[in-house]
């Protein structure tokens, strides 16, 4: 362990570790990888499938730690991020780079020796894909950079059935394009109302470079493909009726709040009520659609 | 462990006081890992060996 400043006031405390892992975001990440792992066919013994997820987890804030090492000056600029422990000055930027590599390496090593490599090697790639890719690469170059980053945060299913069945199929490709689709209208329905905050960090979010008409088109094109992504497990067999059901339902009202975003001309963060509710109904729907999944699995197994 | 740089290490009485707070603080919950971690490499060895026996 390494006393990365001699300052009392840069010792990290136990409570900013922990907050530099974003657990909130976490919890998503420990959602899905738990319906990835529920859903696959076939049998995980308790201790290896908590391991499992355990390792997920940590991964998961492995890559936050990264994210939040690497993003200190944007963070500090952005009133929504100004308090976590990196721009706060809680902490010094060493610590959280120690702490996110060494927690990356333990998650993969522990992923690997305890179920099996090639759900380590997604969780490696996935960490990789989150910190570089995302976080260092595209996130400050392209308005495209919530696109390709969705795919980091599209893992943990793939990760959850790949360390039941030891393999990849349709089926988890399938959540991933799910995760990956929905991210965009997620996001950029957040960004649209914190466009100031984005514009000011000087991230270059579609809202902030395209515009918020051009976004807000996106929006519900991407909802479209969302949907189309959520009832093909159902429409290619993989899953029963509940799923179906409730995807159809779901989506018909994540596609009707995007287009109410799409037609929307407001300009003014604080009326945009589109957007907020797309914004809420969209974890919602996430959380949802993967809970069907799960029921389904558990009714029809 | 990075060498305490001599420079910064003349602190108040209250800032070391908080200083050795966080230390004991991070202690403490390093302990309650390792132990968490012993427990749940033994329970992973003892489901490995299990099913390769059976």
């Amino acid at each position: 362990m390494t006393i990365a400043s001699t300052s009392p006031h840069k010792l990290a405390s136990a409570r900013d570790l922990f907050a530099l892992t974003k657990p909130r975001v976490m919890s998503l990440v420990i959602f899905t990888a738990i319906c990835g792992l529920l859903a696959a066919p076939g049998s995980i013994h308790p201790v290896i499938g908590f391991t499992a997820i355990l390792a997920i987890s940590l991964g998961a804030g492995a890559s936050a730690a990264l994210n939040q090492w690497y993003e200190y000056d944007i963070d500090a600029v952005m009133k929504r991020t100004a308090n976590r422990p990196l721009p706060a000055g809680r902490m010094d930027r060493e610590t959280a780079l120690h702490f996110g590599i060494g927690l990356s390496v333990f998650s993969v090593l522990l992923m690997g020796v305890a179920v099996n490599w090639l759900s380590a090697a997604i969780l490696a790639f996935s960490i990789f894909f989150y910190a570089v890719i995302y976080t260092i690469w595209l996130k400050r170059s392209t308005p495209q950079n919530i696109v390709i980053g969705g795919a980091a945060g599209a893992f943990p299913p793939v990760i959850g059935w790949a360390a039941v069945t030891g393999d990849i199929t349709m089926m988890p490709i399938l959540l991933f394009a799910v995760i990956f689709f929905w991210t965009p209208p997620h996001f950029w329905a957040l960004a649209l109302f914190m466009n100031s905050d984005y514009s000011k960090a000087g991230v270059p979010m579609m809202p902030v470079v395209a515009g918020r008409q051009s976004t807000r088109k996106q929006v519900a094109g991407y909802s479209l493909v969302l949907a189309a992504c959520a009832i093909a497990p159902f429409a290619i067999g993989a899953a029963g009726t509940v799923y179906g059901a409730t995807a159809i339902m779901l989506s018909l009202a994540f596609i009707f709040l995007s287009f109410r975003v799409g037609v929307s001309k407001t300009e003014d963060p604080s009326a945009m009520k589109a957007e907020k509710d797309l914004f809420k109904f969209s974890i919602f729907y996430l959380f949802a659609l993967f809970g069907a999944l799960v029921a389904d699995r558990m009714i029809f197994a | 462990m990075s060498e305490i740089d001599p420079k910064n290490t003349a602190m108040s009485p209250e800032e070391q006081k908080a200083y050795q707070a966080k230390q004991k603080q991070r202690a403490a919950i390093m302990a309650g890992l390792l132990f968490f971690l012993v427990v749940l490499f033994y329970l992973i060895t003892f489901v490995k060996i299990n099913s390769s026996i059976s």
